[in-house]
């Protein structure tokens, strides 16, 4: 009797762990077409950022239909294949191999969150293909031996020390950190801490906690303990919901330093003006005044319906196709993938003429010219790890508004 | 750590456990009398979850519209798959069943997700303060869960023990060629059991819908806990399967202070596998699962 019920666990369990992995494999191929450039798009559909992988994937197929309006790069038109990372490094790894293996895609774009591009890098390093990303983590910098990674987002120690710049500015003197456990999240709340504790002496307390979990009243009762006046997090949108609904229910004062993909405004939509009242937001900043900006911002508002200033992953997928078409054109017909890698620094740093779409780009290298892309996101600029040094914003939610207060420099 | 301290952290568990028991109960429902693990016990939560914010989107502020819409919805889902996908799967082995949930699964997230996108939605409930009693923190929200999830245990139990159709339910459950034989209808009761299981998922959806938030994941993350839960107590118990799901709950509250939360999940599968290296029927392995 007993062996039957263990056997038909065992069955069930085996059978449950196989399933799982099958069905998370990706769906077909596509038919390939030649002569064209294959990009591959990988932004978070579903998942934590699904708030932005709608908006950042079809920031791309805007871009991409600009540079293959403007007759392509180099001769060669851009190919687009999409998947969803589900913002989770499994599937995100299966999506890739699926993106490189099947339809032999030459670049990866979009990749949201560090665990998602942590996950995908081995695999684009392998294939020696470029990886564009939004993510944070620092070790993204140096396990990029290839030179092949570039990223379009401030990387987490620059966003922690923008944390601790907010809470300079803002008076306080008891810090607590809560991590979403992955390299991001942790990444912010250590580059925080790096900051803080030159001048303030050490956090009060910190905390990783896990993802998916019903409640956080336990991590919050850990932390709250060590009366912080400011809480600051690397947290997502799901989870930060769940702390600050459970603090606000706690009824203890405490202020929250938040990133900006995390204290949007579906935080403020889901909870109501109250509980989110006087959270403090800390993101990178587009680049407004530049016209590539204004351009995408139209294009984008015909698009979705809403600013692109809704969405800043947006404009640097923007960016990463921009960026990659003029290298392209740069490297000149029929380049390789590193060929065309090589030249990205060129046509996106100074020296150079400043240019601000792929048509004006395009006119100039024809000519011979050196260029300096100017992108919608951040002036680029990428420094020798492949990484971009943009603006932040600091934030401040006021009855439901989220009002900018300041711009930090670093 | 003081006392207080000590004492929310098994609240915390205690509520997080008695969530996790819906589903729980639903899996050893189905395991225990249609015979298969059902991977889209989630997806039925999930959708039941988007009903009741559905209601409350044309009738806001009310909760217990929206959770009988949620109950509507989670009982009509599982029918459906019941009547389209496992009636026809009906004797085969457990792998076809089990294949057919993970596609009814993907298929019915895909489908909700095609319809209402995959931005997070909360349930509007009237937010709280604790009540404070010495340090003890009692959220109103959780005495609700608590309750709703208890009464609706109690219904459940009443329902297989005290009448014609929960008796016959057992005795499928026991053996489903003898219960036909002595002329019981199994598809009546099967019919029976689909409701029964869409209800429980559908309030555990409601539920943590309105304790936490309402994303097209929502039920395929709690899947793993809810199979956890299943297996301590013992695969075809009821019973077993709230004892299962309120002890690893606890545990996993009380070990933060040790282990800190990041290893908490872990610490509540390593009392799993102890429990069933000593006892590998589960804690009530016999119960109605007795073969």
């Amino acid at each position: 009797m007993e062996s039957r019920e263990i056997s038909a666990r065992r069955d069930f369990l085996v059978a449950g762990a196989g399933l799982a992995a099958l069905a998370a494999l990706p769906r077909f191929a596509y038919a390939q077409a030649e002569g064209t450039f294959r990009v591959g798009s990988l932004c978070p559909i579903s998942g934590g950022g699904s708030s932005y992988g709608s908006g950042m994937q079809k920031a791309i197929e805007i871009a991409l239909a600009e540079v293959n309006a403007a007759g392509g790069a180099a001769g060669r038109k851009l190919e687009l294949f999409s998947e969803d990372s589900q913002t989770k490094p499994d599937a995100a790894v299966l999506a890739a191999k699926k993106l490189i293996e099947v339809n032999k895609v030459q670049a990866i774009l979009g990749t949201w969150s560090s665990g998602v591009t942590l996950a995908v890098m081995p695999l684009t390093d392998a294939a020696n293909i470029i990886e564009m990303n939004t993510s944070g983590a620092p070790a993204i910098s140096t396990l990029d031996t290839k030179d092949l990674v570039w990223r379009f987002q401030a990387t987490n120690d620059q966003i922690g020390a923008a944390f601790a710049a907010a809470a300079e500015k803002r008076g306080f003197k008891r810090a607590a950190t809560m991590a979403f456990n992955n390299a991001s999240g942790i990444g912010n709340t250590e580059g925080f801490k790096k900051v803080w504790e030159k001048t303030h002496g050490k956090v009060v307390g910190s905390i990783v906690y896990e993802p998916n979990r019903p409640s956080y009243r336990t991590e919050l009762q850990q932390i709250l303990a060590a009366k912080p006046d400011v809480v600051v997090t690397g947290s997502y949108l799901p989870d930060s919901t769940i702390i600050l609904r459970e603090w606000y229910q706690t009824g203890q004062d405490v202020k929250w330093i938040m990133p900006g993909w995390a204290a949007n405004a579906d935080l403020v939509k889901v909870l109501g003006n109250d509980v989110v009242e006087g959270v403090i937001a800390v993101d990178a900043v587009s680049n407004e005044a530049a016209a590539s900006y204004k351009h995408l911002d139209a294009e984008y508002q015909k698009a979705m319906g809403k600013s692109v200033s809704t969405n800043v992953y947006a404009a640097m997928t923007y960016d990463m196709v921009i960026s990659l078409a003029l290298a392209m054109e740069a490297a000149g017909p029929n380049a390789t993938v590193t060929q065309v890698n090589a030249k990205i620094r060129d046509v996106a740093n100074p020296p150079g003429t400043k240019v601000f779409s792929f048509a004006e780009g395009k006119k100039l290298l024809a000519q011979r010219q050196k260029v300096d892309f100017e992108g919608a996101s951040s002036r680029l600029n990428f420094d020798k790890f492949g990484d971009v040094t943009p603006d932040f914003g600091m934030y401040v939610i006021e009855k439901g508004q989220i009002v900018r207060k300041d711009i930090i420099s670093l | 750590m003081t006392p207080a301290d000590f004492v929310n952290l098994i609240i915390n568990g205690t509520v997080e456990g008695l969530l996790i028991a819906l589903p729980a109960l639903a899996l050893t429902l189905v395991m225990a009398i249609a015979r298969f693990p059902n991977a889209a016990t989630g997806d039925y939560m999930t959708i039941a979850a988007y009903a009741a914010v559905g209601v409350q989107v044309v009738l806001p502020g009310s909760l217990v519209l929206a959770a009988l819409g949620a109950l509507a919805a989670g009982a009509a889902v599982s029918l459906i798959f019941y009547f389209w996908v496992f009636r026809a799967l009906r004797g085969r082995s457990l792998v076809a069943s089990l294949v057919a949930s993970i596609g009814v699964a993907f298929f019915a997230r895909s489908v909700l997700t095609f319809f209402v996108g995959h931005d997070q939605l909360a349930l509007q409930v009237p937010m709280a303060r604790a009540w404070n009693f010495g340090g003890i923190r009692v959220l109103p929200l959780d005495l609700v869960v608590a309750a709703v999830s208890i009464t609706a245990m109690a219904l459940l139990f009443g329902l297989l023990q005290l009448t014609p159709v929960g008796r016959q339910m057992r005795a499928v459950a026991d053996n489903a060629d003898l219960a036909r034989a002595s002329g019981i209808r199994v598809n009546r009761v099967l019919v029976v059991l689909w409701a029964v299981v869409g209800l429980l998922c559908a309030l555990g959806g409601a539920l943590f819908g309105a304790k936490a938030v309402v994303a097209p994941e929502l039920g395929w993350e709690l899947l793993i806990p809810a199979f956890a839960a299943m297996i301590l107590g013992g695969i075809g118990s009821p019973a077993g399967a709230v004892a299962g799901a309120i002890l690893l709950g606890i545990a996993q509250e009380l070990s933060v202070p040790l282990v800190g939360p990041s290893y908490k999940v872990a610490v509540a599968f390593s009392i799993l596998l102890l429990v069933l290296l000593l006892r590998p029927r589960g804690l009530f392995g016999t119960a109605i699962a007795a073969r």
